[in-house]
């Protein structure tokens, strides 16, 4: 199945299908898209390290792991790294037990903020954004769906 | 206030929507004075860029008035001028520090989408759907921009809004291609398509000291923008083969340089014409090449070309056989506007570039569903709509 015809299956899917097909994309195998840990069996995956390269030194980052991470507290273990090439710090986490895929999405999410944190001191927001009028359409409320969960998704 | 907003496939229309607000401590808010069409609105309001949402508010080539600055701003002040570019970009990563200003990794809050379609996700851009961070545009009485102090500049007083309005993304698309592309003094450089992005990127190719540029459209009004205001030679593809026309005009050598500047929905003739046509259609492919296949088969060995034009997924028939063989260097990127803004409003300010005539339909934002039925369909001789929200 091609790139478009699997949007076209995210858009055609109401409320929730959307973000559950967002995160379904992203598993599938499809020569010329990306893709996250397809060939990994789940729990492997799920164990992985999820890692954001951050440009800032590792002491800096070490002297202070911002908010949406130590939120995560014991659940999570976190490592630090220098970067090669002046490309700062490689800032990994990944949880001490088997997470659920709702776990992973949560880590993603906090990892990016932590990365925006350092980097420039504020995670940047868009709710709200001006709009017209949203028709209740079931590929309109896909599409929010999949906007909505898009922070907390992805390769990462 | 008043905005422009996508209500589904080729449907545009002004509706009545929220001010926008400051959300972060980086944002100014800018009333909008000239907001224009971009080709890649084209691309978006035909519905093959997902993720669209009716009611989203389009435009992503701006200028306006500072009104209203957030906390952290350093550097803008209430009644700054400013023309802003396209893409959202934090300043302070990795990528912003190499310049590359478009694959901001904080440019999109919404990254979730694009990593999974390409593997990684690039920046954010104003207006262009939820995959590119979900931002309004800025085609509307009022715009929020983010990262303030580096994605908004100062326009000095000796340059008009009709000309420092492109350089927020026509002029610094048009010179990226140029600059990145390796363009060197003496190089001969062919320019794919003739709009408001391939002009420019003919321009900057002759700034930059390009001996030769040669661009490559049909519309006869554009060819003759091409030949009085930036003074390049020009090449009707619908009455001159241009594989043949390039060979002859460059001692058999082909171009240095080949920038495409025409995108996802490229015209062609013949049967390769009808076969992207039917496959796109279809949804077999997302995106017709045309033009990035003969920019390849033109480009001289060793050369380099540079994809400007927006595509979104797989394409057919690519020439990969060509590139390999002929040691091609082939790049592409959105705009990294701000590495570009600075030294394109000095060139504007010197009256080296000239954009004006990119303006060719102005009109109050209410008239916005014409304007852009006129771009898309070229009628009039329509190059660049722009929309005056305030009058
Ligand atoms: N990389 C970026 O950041 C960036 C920024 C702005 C625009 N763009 C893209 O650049 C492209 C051009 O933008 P524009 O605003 O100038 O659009 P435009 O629609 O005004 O111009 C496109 C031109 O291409 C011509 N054309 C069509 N098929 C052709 C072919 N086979 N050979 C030669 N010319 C052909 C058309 O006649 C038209 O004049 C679009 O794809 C747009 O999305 C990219
Ligand atoms: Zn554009
Ligand atoms: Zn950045």
């Amino acid at each position: 199945m091609d790139l478009n015809q699997l949007i076209g299956r995210a858009t055609g899917l109401a409320g929730e299908a959307g973000a559950a097909l967002l995160r379904q994309v992203q598993h599938v195998r499809l020569p010329g898209a990306g893709q996250a840990s397809a060939t990994d069996d789940p729990e492997v995956a799920a164990r992985r390290w999820r890692v954001v390269t951050v440009l800032r030194e590792p002491a800096d980052v070490d002297a202070a792991l911002p908010a949406p991470l130590t939120a995560l507290g014991d659940r999570i273990e976190v490592r630090t790294t220098r970067a090669p090439g002046d490309r700062g710090t490689e800032l990994a986490a990944r949880f001490r037990g088997t997470p659920t895929e709702h776990e992973v999405g949560e880590l993603r999410a906090a990892l990016r903020e932590a990365k925006a944190l350092l980097e420039v001191g504020e995670v940047l927001r868009v709710d709200p954004q001006p709009h017209g009028e949203r028709a209740a359409t079931p590929q309109g409320a896909a599409l929010e769906g999949a906007a909505k969960a898009a922070p907390r998704e992805g390769v990462l | 206030m008043r905005a422009v907003t996508w209500q589904g496939v080729n449907e545009v229309g002004v509706e009545t929507v929220p001010d926008p607000t400051i959300l972060n401590d980086h944002d100014v808010v800018l009333r909008v004075t000239r907001t224009t069409t971009c080709g890649s609105d084209l691309h978006l309001i035909g519905g093959y860029i997902p993720a669209m949402r009716t009611g989203d508010v389009i435009g992503h080539e701006f200028l306006g008035e500072v009104v209203e600055v957030g906390p952290g701003v350093r550097d803008r002040r209430v009644g700054d001028r400013v023309v802003v570019n396209s893409f959202v970009a934090c300043g302070h990563c990795w990528y912003c520090r190499q310049e590359l200003y478009s694959l901001c990794d904080n440019g999109n809050p919404d990254p979730g989408i694009t990593e999974g379609l390409w593997g990684q996700s690039p920046g954010g851009c104003f207006g262009y759907s939820h995959a590119m961070g979900g931002f309004a545009g800025s085609h509307a009485e009022y715009v929020r921009v983010p990262y303030a102090d580096v994605g908004t500049f100062v326009v000095p007083d000796e340059v008009s809004d009709d000309r420092a309005l492109f350089a927020s993304d026509a002029v610094s698309t048009g010179w990226m291609g140029a600059d990145l592309a390796g363009t060197k003094p003496g190089d001969t450089v062919a320019v794919w398509g003739a709009g408001g992005v391939g002009q420019m990127a003919a321009r900057a190719a002759m700034l930059l000291g390009a001996e030769q540029v040669h661009v490559i459209d049909r519309l006869p009004e554009r060819l003759e923008q091409v030949r009085r205001h930036v003074g390049a030679e020009v090449i009707d593809y619908s009455t001159t083969d241009v594989m043949a026309e390039l060979r002859e005009r460059t001692g058999g050598r082909g171009p240095d340089v080949c920038i495409e500047a025409v995108g996802m929905e490229a015209h062609s003739t013949g049967v390769q014409g009808v076969y992207d046509q039917v496959k796109q259609q279809l949804r077999l492919q997302t995106d017709r090449p045309s033009a990035v296949r003969e920019a390849i088969l033109a480009c001289r060995k060793g050369g380099s070309v540079f994809v400007l034009g927006v595509f979104a997924g797989p394409v057919d028939k690519f020439p990969l056989g060509a590139a390999m063989n002929k040691g091609l260097t082939l790049r592409g990127a959105q705009v990294h506007g701000q590495r570009y803004t600075p030294r394109i409003l000095e060139h504007m300010a010197r009256g080296e570039l000239v954009t004006e005539h990119l303006a060719t339909h102005v009109m109050p934002l209410e008239d916005a569903a014409r304007g852009y039925r006129m771009f898309k369909d070229k009628e009039d001789g329509c190059v660049r709509a722009v929309f005056l929200p305030h009058g």
